[in-house]
């Protein structure tokens, strides 16, 4: 049977090909569609070939047969369902039973087919579609229908005998395209949001629940709004979507974001758009600068501040010698800075001191508020009064040698800022200073801090820190607190590498060095020695009792001794001298020693301007 | 079929919910009084709309499945009753028209419905250890036909209930005892399906799915007086 088809099909084809050329087109009868509409009956149509007038003039029958029968029988009804149609009704219908058709004439086999009924359900269209107005909008521009229709009458939904679908397609009369709903069981959809000073179209078609192809579409239905009476707005044609607008601002924002990125790349603009938060530091002092080590800039910024001389002292703030007898030769090689500072190598305090001494302001050092360090350091011990001398120092090591000694020595500072200043003498010795004030931020910050916060005991400090290096090379001290404060900044300045040799110490720093690291009973090494040894006196101390190890001194209460502030070492006096220059005082200008090389800060300062 | 998927899921729930109410219908009205808010009485009607609607649903399945298996392994079309394409319930007397669901009894309609169920029971266990041990076909395929085997035991389970939920209410009679021993199965199923393919095994149990569902409904139908069925 197999076989039988194939080759009859394949003589169709090819009888095809060959009498196509004879005729326009020479088509055999074949089966068009079987199809039923509601499950119980079912038609079969066919079409006519035009190679029914060539054959001989039978008539084209119809057979069927089901699974079940030996024989084909012929149609039972050519005639109700049409023209070239055999209609089956309910009595020769088994639903669930296949079929098979075939077209044929006499023995002659057109066409066959094969099925089942439940397969070929298409049902009729919908019929009696009407719409009724839902609601309109507030503009009265668009408003909601709903659309009612009536299964089709020869389905036989009422019983559940099949169960349809349907979709509804709708559009403008004007418009082409056809807009399709979901199919749905229901037989009534609302339409929402259509135009009311537009005409609609709208047709429905049915399927059986569970197959795929759909039924005809039922006759159209036409809504139009002013025909039902409905006050409806002629409105202008609606607005439709900006792309114009969105190509326009989308192109801004595009152009913007490259602006901004391209503007980022440029540190400037980006200065000059997104301006940097400030942050709590001293005023014209970058702490990028004390980082990279730029001591020059450093100095003379902190050298232009004339504010930094907050603390004025009515005392004659000449520089006071204090020379400091260090016995111990051994002391240059203890870590501490009070050491280094205090011992004979003279040179690392020149060197530190003055290497790039280029600017004349000199900020007096041993201010609270004053961050930066006056060092004023020669080789030849005398102090380098002007700003010539200290450029005459070329060695560049640390007045206290805080780089020279090995980072221990600067517990404190292990970070990499202390490193960062390894170059930078001043800087550096700026930067060992401040971890008295518990934080590693850049120097003047925490020196700030530190100076402001001994503030308030200025009148009983003593120094035993350095704060701050000018540029000049001087030593910025800030006055020590006492006990704990001062504990913490001897213990810092203990460890740090003081030049001691020809460094000089703000008197009150070192002092309270002194009173601390005496009380210290776990540093009882040579540098607190050396703390102890060296003279730090107050100015009074100095002026009065000379020059001399002051340890008694310092262990007693002078701290409460009312003393001026010395902020600035200038310049090494001799190997055990320091020469203090106290905070700058509105006095008038003093002669200047240039024999012992050193200046007082506000004597520096109106050198520089 | 998401939806029938969907719907199968809650098929076990609603069978169980199914039975819990026949069970609770069934039980003596001092348990459940009508107006208590937590007590859901359920009528004959909606008992068969859940049965209908679980009958809809295995439907959908197997004519997916059945889609998918044909568009894997094409059916040769067009092919009248032959032995490879013997349905496993091919021996089976059912209405083969709505004149003829009408025209039997109603007990020997629910009779068919359950007949058909359980005939089907068995061939899908068989069918589904089948397409386990065939690695050529997708996941979907074989989930739907466990769901399918799934859901014919939950349908018949609640056909069953619904049933005797008939009987107790005298809309049928208790005569169905009788039906069941006269008509055996009558088909090796083991034998037909081993000599099907699986495309025309599923085809065959759509068809009877189709069955029961349109037998479903006109039972429904016919037990509700108000409609002139």
């Amino acid at each position: 049977m197999d076989l039988r088809h194939l080759l009859f099909t394949l003589a169709l084809v090819c009888a095809n090909d060959s009498l196509s050329s004879s005729d326009d087109l020479l088509r055999w009868p074949q089966i068009s569609k079987c199809r039923s509409p509601e499950l119980e009956t079912f038609s079969c149509y066919w079409t006519d070939g035009n190679l029914y007038n060539l054959t001989a003039p039978g008539t084209i029958q119809l057979l069927y047969m089901k699974r079940n029968d030996e024989d084909w029988k012929e149609c039972p009804d050519y005639i109700t369902a049409g023209e070239n149609s055999c209609y089956f009704n309910t009595s020769y219908t088994s639903i669930w039973i296949p079929y098979c058709v075939k077209l044929a004439n006499k023995d002659e086999v057109f066409d066959e087919k094969c099925f089942s009924v439940d397969e070929i359900v298409l049902p009729d269209p919908p019929v009696h579609l009407n719409w009724t107005l839902l609601n309109t909008s507030q503009t009265g521009i668009h408003g909601d229908i709903q659309v009612r229709w009536d299964p089709p009458p020869t389905a036989d939904v009422q019983k559940g005998w099949i169960t349809l679908e349907y979709e509804l397609q709708y559009k403008e009369v004007n418009e082409t395209k056809w807009k399709e709903l979901e199919p749905r069981l229901s037989t009534m959809v609302p339409l929402y949001s259509l135009k009311m000073g537009r005409d609609y179209e709208i047709r429905v078609r049915s399927r059986q629940r569970t197959s795929e192809k759909f039924g005809e579409f039922s006759e159209i239905l036409y809504v139009s709004f002013s025909q039902a009476g409905v006050e409806f707005v002629h409105c202008a044609e609606e607005i439709e979507f900006p792309w114009f607008l969105v190509v326009i601002f989308g192109a801004c924002g595009l152009a913007v974001t490259v602006i901004l990125i391209l503007l980022s790349k440029q540190p400037r603009l980006k200065m000059l758009i997104f301006p940097p938060v400030p942050v709590p530091k001293i005023k014209g002092i970058d702490p990028d600068l004390l980082k990279k080590g730029k001591l020059d800039e450093v100095n003379s910024i902190l050298a232009s501040h004339d504010s930094y001389k907050t603390q004025l002292y009515n005392d004659d703030l000449w520089v006071e010698f204090i020379e400091l007898d260090i016995d111990d030769s051994d002391e240059k090689n203890r870590v501490s800075d009070t050491d280094r500072l205090l011992s004979d190598d003279r040179l690392k305090s020149h060197s530190c001191l003055g290497a790039k001494d280029d600017d004349s302001g000199r900020a007096s050092c041993c201010e609270p508020d004053i961050p930066e360090t006056d060092f004023s350091a020669s080789d030849t011990c005398d102090a380098i009064s002007d700003i010539d001398q200290f450029k005459k120092v070329t060695d560049k090591e640390d007045l206290l040698c805080l780089d020279r000694k090995d980072d221990e020595s600067l517990p404190t500072l292990a970070d990499a800022d202390a490193q960062q200043l390894h170059t930078n003498t001043q800087s550096d010795r700026s930067e060992s200073w401040p971890p008295f004030a518990d934080s590693r931020d850049s120097a003047s910050p925490s020196v700030h801090t530190q100076l402001s916060n001994q503030n308030s005991l200025t009148n009983t400090d003593f120094y035993a820190q350095v704060s701050d290096i000018t540029p000049a090379g001087s030593v910025v001290l800030s006055p020590g607190q006492k006990s704990k404060v001062g504990r913490a900044q001897c213990e810092g300045c203990t460890e740090q590498s003081f030049a001691m040799d020809s460094a000089y110490f703000c008197e009150a720093d070192v002092k309270k060095c002194i009173a601390v690291t005496s009380q210290e009973e776990d540093e009882p090494h040579v540098q607190e020695q050396s703390c102890n040894e060296d003279a730090y006196f107050t100015t009074e101390s100095l002026t009065t009792a000379g020059i001399g190890l002051g340890a008694s001194t310092a262990e007693t209460p002078s701290l409460e001794m009312p003393v001026p502030d010395y902020t600035s070492i200038h310049i090494v006096h001799s190997p055990q001298g320091l020469v203090l220059n106290a905070t700058a005082l509105p006095v008038p200008e003093k002669e200047f020693n240039m024999s012992c090389g050193y200046v007082s800060t506000d004597q520096l300062n109106k050198i520089m301007p | 079929m998401a939806l029938a998927r969907a719907a199968g899921q809650a098929g076990p729930g609603a069978a169980l919910a199914l039975l819990w109410l026949l069970v609770r219908a069934a039980a003596p009205p001092a348990v459940c009084a009508p107006g208590d808010s937590g007590c859901l009485r359920l009528s004959v009607a909606d008992l068969f709309d859940r049965v209908i609607r679980h009958s809809g649903r295995i439907h959908s399945l197997s004519t997916a499945l059945c889609a998918e298996l044909e568009n894997r392994f094409p059916a040769r079309d067009n092919e009248l009753g032959k032995p490879a394409r013997r349905c496993p319930t091919a021996g089976m007397l059912t209405p083969n028209g709505k004149e003829y669901a009408q025209k039997i009894p109603r007990e020997e309609l629910t009779y068919v419905i359950l007949k058909l169920l359980h005939a089907w029971k068995e061939p899908l266990s068989h069918f589904n250890q089948h397409m386990e041990h065939h690695q050529e076909l997708p996941d979907d395929s074989l989930s739907k036909a466990k769901q399918i085997s799934k859901m014919v035991h939950e349908l018949e389970t609640g056909i069953e209930k619904v049933t005797e939920k008939m009987q107790s209410m005298g809309i049928i009679s208790n005569s169905l005892h009788g039906m069941a021993s006269s008509e055996a199965a009558g088909f090796s199923s083991t034998n037909e399906a081993n000599m099907m393919s699986d495309s025309d095994f599923i085809h065959c149990f759509k068809r009877d799915s189709n069955k029961v569902q349109c037998y479903l409904k006109i039972l429904k139908c016919r037990i509700m007086p108000e409609n002139s069925c």
